[in-house]
């Protein structure tokens, strides 16, 4: 609108300052316009009218139509807007299904394939320890036991486990077992190679260092009355019976060495022969009773023929056996777990006489040896406490022993106590620090102080 | 066996204080069902009553501590679970549903 009073203006300013113009270019006689003149300005008001007119109508039409153009683009802008974003929307949706389509079988492919079809796992633990005794100088020690584990089907199963420690001046690696197992069904597994002896249940499953709750290992189950590592073949598996379980496990092995040789020693078996030393194997196993869950009591024998083919000790007959118990309860009335391992091993073997006719200077000695020791082991954490600290607290308490018949012969009959203190730093890492009170018969004592710290991966 | 009678009684005493204080630890029964119902709500997978969690709890706790679920990827598990199995020596269903729990946990 303002425009239009501005080409209004404009005209009738300009008729104004023309008109005096025009009267002076047409001579008047007496000041006033002629009829002719009057007529040509009326004409040329008429035609500045008709194109004011025409002005006024094309700026209308095009305010219109610029309204119109601005509407139809914010509607098109409306309706294009959404449907653009949500094509953009469904279209990034698409490629996300299309990229994780891809990527999760991928990456699942990945894992699973590693090592192509099968699964390998590294697991074990480590150590390091510090032991001072009575009677010998204080030590540290340190140790590596790197688990294999190599699943080649979900039935088939490669496990070793070496035992890698510093010794004098060098670095001792040993093989300490190499299995492969077949899953026959869901209650047989089929295992040959080198294993843990299935009669000795404390090295079969209390062994590691980040599960054996003490520092030391317990006198006569281990490396003591039983066999701790076999090289056979064994059969084993689990089954329910009602509401309670039970399992099994016996194994055909190389079996011990009768000693023979020696005074200390005489009587005694030697379960670190790996390889036989006649055509007699060792038989041996355990079966297992789980009345209820966290209960488990076991029995473990083992028999064999252990002395030298071809000798008068061919003959000679050993029988070890081993009971065992172990009971976990997690008790609100103690605000805790409460661990109890037991075991208890004894061996005999066939009357014998060595060193008969006295060359190796200490002969004849004629005898039937028997052995027998165990380890009961109670132990305590407050994983029920708020406080974090106190939770990570365990306390452990053992007795163990050794002896053997008849006395006199060989090592001291030995007692030992211990008290241990353990903290948990991780699910399977561990410091420890116990005392030992050992008092072997008409020896000085052996006590010993330690301090452990041990990781299972 | 040559065990004196000193050993031989501590041994009776042993098993008996072990027995008559089973249900003296004993968890109440209610806080017993409720871990049950909790535990089921994770894995529908059972034997002989038990889920998954709770075979797993109680056949790792005979020996050592549990390791949570995170600690291993699924295929990890499998082969430790698979070792586990021969080891503790549980059966092939208690394997299956200890792995499924495992697996679902994570």
């Amino acid at each position: 609108m303002k425009i239009h009073r501005c080409l209004v203006a404009i005209i009738q300013i300009a008729l104004v300052m023309a008109w005096p113009v025009a009267r002076a270019q047409e001579p008047t006689t007496d000041g006033y316009v002629t009829r002719k003149e009057y007529e040509k300005l009326k004409a040329q008001m008429l035609a500045m009218k008709q194109e004011l007119d025409a002005l006024k109508q094309e700026n209308a039409a095009v305010s219109k139509q610029a309204s119109v153009e601005s509407h139809a683009v914010a509607d098109i802008h409306k309706e294009v807007a959404p449907k653009q974003e949500n094509a953009e929307s469904e279209a990034s949706a698409d490629m996300h299904k299309e990229v994780t389509a891809t990527t999760t079988p991928s990456v699942a492919e990945l894992e699973a394939s590693l090592l192509g079809t099968t699964k390998f796992l590294v697991a074990g633990w480590a150590e390091g320890m510090f032991e001072a005794r009575n009677g010998n100088v204080s030590t540290f020690s340190a140790s590596f036991n790197p688990i294999f584990l190599w699943e080649m089907t979900p039935k088939l199963l490669f496990d070793s486990r070496l035992e890698i420690e510093p010794s004098g001046g060098g670095t001792n690696v040993n093989l300490v077992n190499a299995q492969i197992s077949y899953l026959l069904n869901d209650y047989m597994v089929l295992g040959v190679g080198e294993f843990f002896s299935p009669s000795n249940v404390f090295v079969e499953r209390f062994e590691p260092q980040w599960i054996n709750k003490l520092p030391d290992r317990p006198l006569a189950v281990y490396h003591g009355v039983l066999p701790n590592i076999s090289v056979g073949a064994q059969v084993r598996g689990g089954f329910p019976i009602g509401p309670t379980r039970a399992n099994y496990a016996f194994y055909v092995a190389n079996g011990p060495t009768l000693n023979t040789f020696d005074a200390r020693t005489a009587g005694t078996l030697d379960f670190n022969s790996y390889t036989d030393n006649n055509d007699d194997k060792a038989v041996g196993g355990r079966v297992g009773f789980l009345p209820i869950p966290g209960v488990e009591a076991g029995y473990g024998f083992e028999t064999s023929k252990p002395g030298f083919q071809g000798t008068k000790f061919a003959d000679v007959r050993d029988l070890v056996q081993s009971v065992d118990l172990a009971i976990t309860r997690d008790s609100d009335l103690l605000k805790g777990r409460i661990n109890l391992f037991a075991q208890y091993a004894w061996s005999k073997i066939d009357h014998a006489v060595y060193d008969p006719d006295g060359s190796l200077g200490f002969g004849p000695l004629p005898l039937t040896a028997k052995r027998d020791g165990g380890y009961a082991e109670l132990a305590y954490r407050p994983t029920k406490l708020d406080n974090d600290f106190l939770r990570n607290l365990e306390m452990i308490f053992r007795w163990d022993h050794l002896s053997r018949e008849p006395s006199g012969l060989g090592d001291p009959e030995e007692t030992r106590w211990t008290l241990g203190l353990n903290y948990w730093l991780s699910p399977s890492t561990v410091v420890k620090a116990a005392y030992e009170w050992d008092k072997p018969a008409g020896q000085r004592n052996k006590n010993a102080l330690f301090f452990q710290t041990a990781m299972g991966f | 066996m040559i065990a004196t009678p000193n050993r031989t009684v501590l041994a009776c005493l042993l098993l008996l204080l072990a027995s008559t204080s089973w249900n003296l630890l004993a968890e109440p029964k209610a806080k017993q069902k409720t871990a049950t119902q909790s535990s089921s709500a994770v894995s529908n997978d059972s034997y002989m009553g038990l889920s998954g969690e709770e075979l797993w709890s109680n056949n790792c706790m005979r020996c050592h501590n549990i390791r949570p679920p995170t600690m291993y990827s699924n295929a990890q598990w499998d082969v430790i679970v698979h070792h586990m199995r021969i080891r503790a020596n549980i059966t092939g269903q208690e394997q299956r549903a200890i792995v499924e729990f495992l697996k679902a946990a994570k």
